[in-house]
């Protein structure tokens, strides 16, 4: 049986690494007794895959995986066990059974959303606000270093960048985000961020949180949720 | 509290390695209500979470004392030097993991000693939550602060900061004295008059309130005795001991953390104590008599444990594991139940003389773990003389059984600086490691396999340690120690064999805390100020400081250490009972020089070491494959 859940990374759990999720909720699984399949090998571990691994400090509010069972039990069944096995730093959402094993979740899942507090060193206007959102979408190319194996490396993000929006709150400046993530590449929230400082002239945007709203498969222009597509 | 958590999670957590460590909310903590209880315990653990979350007896008195109606109990770990910094700048105190509440707001907080290297953190950890450290300037607006564990054997060098330790197995004396801090507080509306508290506590066998103790040394400095200082306190604290472990409690619903801790499996205690009786070792003497639990409980545990945890794998702890009497079926019915869970077994402590090939069968049948032994002396004079009843042969089957079964690396632990060691003894240990070796070559290639066997040889220097036959040996001086392991290290050059050893000058330091007395406190507390903290750890251990601060209270570490003592001596943990007496621990010293050896008494008959008759207990054994009531267990 294979089975697609939805769930979040909460206040609780923001500290947690990709592979403290992994450990965390595989004893989640166990406690709720459900029938695991494992790999094999020497040391067997649970068929379950990931979409897109979260950073640590980063809380969500749509992550998702693909879990595999050696026999077959009532989806009710297994939601209420599970929900009762969760840890308070991981909740679960949602439950659907997959039909066929098709395209994998991390091949699957192409965009993400995310939330994103920052209080800037400026103090902006609604139309600061505005006008800097739309000088990012409205250039074509914008260059960050990352450092990997082989040392530094300049990638383009803009084309990664499908929306962008912001408010005033108190003394904060709220972003929305839709980013490219995936196998074609990642941008993530900060680099955006740097962007929005850096083509504006704003000296320094402190980010106090960011939260993960969702991730999403982008197919002909429309968003769709990994449980809507299979 | 809401507020404190709020400014550790966004100013401070973000910028610190693990942050886990200090945010709590795992699975089956245990938060009860402040205000419906009637006493209120802080367990402090003086090392980071992921050693102290390993902790078998922390889990026990956890749950153990949360699960008392009119008790709660939460937890801290020492913080890591980075977490430390940023709270000292922020100004925010020591704090517990539940509830995010500064640590001076509990009524009592217990330190557990697990090793005399930690006592420095105590000290930092008591700082950092704003409170005085030394005992006698604390009043009574602050917490009672304990210790227990198997350190608080010799209690002296922490007595200047104790209020009162605990001897012997906590689950015994932890729910007394705490009904007798909650009774004093409620008969005066919820204040504790520290002098009175602590005098009715110090009725409780098995509790020590250095307070009412004064060391007596005569003129040339040496130790005369340990005197109780009023009328009703007892001239001798004897230790507590579970006497049914059947019947004693063992949590079901451990917490599981988010973080990778050090023991990060189900831990299930199949018995308690040691009789093989190494020369040696404290633990081995001080948590006798064995007692083993029954299959069927264990059983049951185990069932309990992985449903409550989601753990997959077992770990079967104790001080010797293999020497559970039912330990083959135990393990093969474990895995038959749970194999297709995949749930592995661990045996940690494994015994060269009772591994067998069917119990290294089983227990790679879902994980293969790694295997260690412990042979612990290089020749068997020597191993005759600390009375590790192992032999060469023992050794050589395992290395044959374990090689055959699959296995391809295997770690071999020894000690260096033994009483009556030579060169002898040290070429020993290169030649057993060589031996394992060419004998995992033999059986690889036997079967046609190109690959290396792997082996490594870990050497520790031998600490002498109260309550054990070697208390009055001296250590080898740290010069020796070092040109020792230099000798080995050349005398082992083989690709095939790693070689580690220890840090000797932090054995010697612990060689002299283990030993000390009263007047160690002062070196204590001057190390600390001195910046001295995480000992055990490499990257914070700061020998030079150390060696500044002894000097600086005209004391020598190395004389200290070396120090040897005679039959007639008194010890500075004279004051403590722990069962097994001083004159046997003596004839073992004597029988130790003799190369004669002592028979564990599950075999051998009563060797008369005193703990039975004196705490009136048994050794409890469970037979094989027959149901044994548990109030007529197998007595020896």
């Amino acid at each position: 049986m294979l089975l697609r859940l939805k769930y979040c990374k909460t206040q609780a759990g923001r500290f947690l690494s990709h592979l403290d999720q992994v450990r965390t909720l595989e004893r989640a699984f166990r406690r709720a007794k459900l029938p695991l399949a494992f790999s094999e090998g020497y040391n067997p571990h649970p068929k379950v895959s990931y979409g897109s691994a979260l950073a640590v400090g980063v809380t969500s509010d749509g992550e998702y995986l693909d879990l595999e069972l050696r026999e077959a039990l009532p989806l009710v069944k297994i939601k209420e066990q599970l929900i009762s096995s969760m840890p308070p730093a991981l909740q679960l959402l949602e439950i659907k059974e997959l039909h066929a094993r098709t395209v994998s979740l991390s091949a699957l899942i192409n965009l993400a959303r995310y939330r994103v507090d920052t209080i800037c060193s400026v103090s902006l206007t609604f139309r600061q606000a505005q006008e800097a959102i739309d000088k990012v979408l409205s250039s074509t190319q914008y260059l960050v270093d990352r450092r990997g194996k082989n040392g530094l490396r300049q990638v383009e993000i803009r084309a990664g960048i499908y929306a962008l929006h912001g408010w005033l709150e108190d003394s904060k400046w709220i972003l929305e985000m839709d980013l490219r993530t995936g196998s074609t590449g990642n941008v993530k929230p900060e680099e955006v961020v740097q962007m929005l400082v850096e083509i504006n002239g704003f000296g320094m945007c402190e980010i106090i949180r960011v939260h993960r709203k969702g991730l999403f498969v982008l197919r002909d222009k429309e968003i769709k949720t990994p449980l809507e597509v299979e | 509290m809401e507020s404190l958590r709020q400014l550790i999670e966004d100013e401070i957590l973000p910028g610190v390695t693990k942050p886990l460590r200090y945010v709590g909310n795992e699975y089956n903590v245990v938060k009860k209500d402040w205000d419906s209880v009637k006493i209120r315990m802080l367990f402090a653990f003086p090392d980071i979470y992921e050693v102290g979350m390993s902790h078998l007896g922390m889990r026990i008195l956890y749950h153990l004392v949360n699960e008392q109606k009119d008790a709660l109990m939460e937890r801290v770990f020492a913080p890591w030097t980075d977490m430390e910094q940023a709270m000292r700048e922020k100004g925010v105190p020591l704090f517990s993991l539940e509830t995010y509440r500064p640590v001076r707001d509990f009524d009592c907080i217990g330190f557990t000693l697990q090793y005399e290297m930690s006592y420095t953190n105590i000290l930092n950890m008591l700082d950092l939550g704003k409170i005085p450290l030394l005992a006698r300037e604390r009043g009574n607006e602050y917490p009672l602060i304990i210790a227990g564990g198997p350190c608080a054997y010799n209690p002296e060098p922490l007595a200047d900061f104790m209020d009162l330790f605990v001897i012997g197995e906590g689950e015994e004396v932890l729910p007394e004295i705490l009904q007798v801090i909650a009774e004093h507080r409620r008969q005066r509306q919820g204040k504790m008059e520290k002098a009175d508290l602590l005098r009715a506590l110090a009725r409780i066998r098995g509790v020590y309130a250095p307070a009412f103790y004064e060391p007596v040394y005569c003129q040339n400095a040496v130790l005369q005795g340990i005197r109780a200082t009023e009328p009703n306190i007892a001239p001798r604290i004897v230790k507590r001991v579970v006497k049914d472990l059947e019947q004693a409690y063992f949590p079901l619903r451990p917490i599981v953390p988010y973080l990778e801790i050090v023991h990060d499996r189900v831990m299930l205690e199949v018995l308690r104590g040691c009789s093989r009786g190494c020369r040696f070792c404290q633990a081995g003497m001080v948590y006798r008599p064995v007692r083993e639990r029954k299959e069927e409980t264990l059983k049951a545990q185990a069932g309990e444990l992985l449903l409550s945890t989601g753990y997959n794998e077992i770990s079967l702890t104790s001080l010797s594991t293999s020497d559970y009497t039912g330990i083959e079926p135990l393990v093969k019915d474990l895995l038959d139940q749970y194999q297709r869970d995949t749930i592995g077994i661990s045996l940690p402590s494994l015994r060269v003389d009772s591994f067998s090939l069917s119990l290294a069968k089983q227990i790679q049948r879902v994980r293969k773990a790694g295997l260690t032994f412990a042979p612990e002396a290089g020749t068997q004079r020597l191993r005759d003389v600390i009375n590790k009843g192992v032999t060469e042969e023992n050794l050589m089957e395992v290395a044959e059984t374990a090689f055959r079964a699959g296995w391809t690396q295997m770690k071999l632990y020894f000690m260096i600086g033994l009483p009556t060691e030579t060169r002898e003894d040290l070429d020993g240990i290169a030649d057993l490691a060589r031996k394992v070796l060419d004998r995992g070559m033999k059986v690889l290639r036997g079967r046609g396999s190109f690959q290396q066997p792997k082996i490594t040889v870990s050497v520790s220097s031998f600490v002498p340690k109260p309550h054990t036959p070697f208390q009055w040996e001296g250590q080898d001086s740290l010069e020796l120690l070092r040109e020792k392991q230099q000798y080995l290290k050349n005398k082992i050059r083989d690709k095939r064999i790693t070689f580690n050893y220890h840090e000797a000058a932090l054995s010697m330091l612990e060689a002299v805390f283990a030993k000390g007395d009263r007047r160690l406190g002062a070196v204590l507390l001057e190390a600390w100020r001195r910046g001295c903290k995480f000992d055990s750890w490499s990257e914070c251990f700061r020998y030079e400081t150390w060696l500044e601060t002894f000097q600086a209270k005209g004391m020598e570490p190395g004389i200290l250490a070396q120090a040897t003592g005679k039959e007639e001596d008194v010890l500075p943990w004279d004051h403590i009972d722990m069962g097994v007496t001083k004159d046997y621990l003596w004839q073992e010293r004597t029988k130790a020089y003799q190369m004669a050896t002592t028979g564990d008494c599950r075999e051998h008959g009563c060797q008369e070491c005193g703990i039975c008759q004196g705490l009136d207990v048994q050794t409890v054994l469970q037979k094989k494959g027959e149901e044994k009531d548990a109030l007529t267990p197998q007595v020896l």
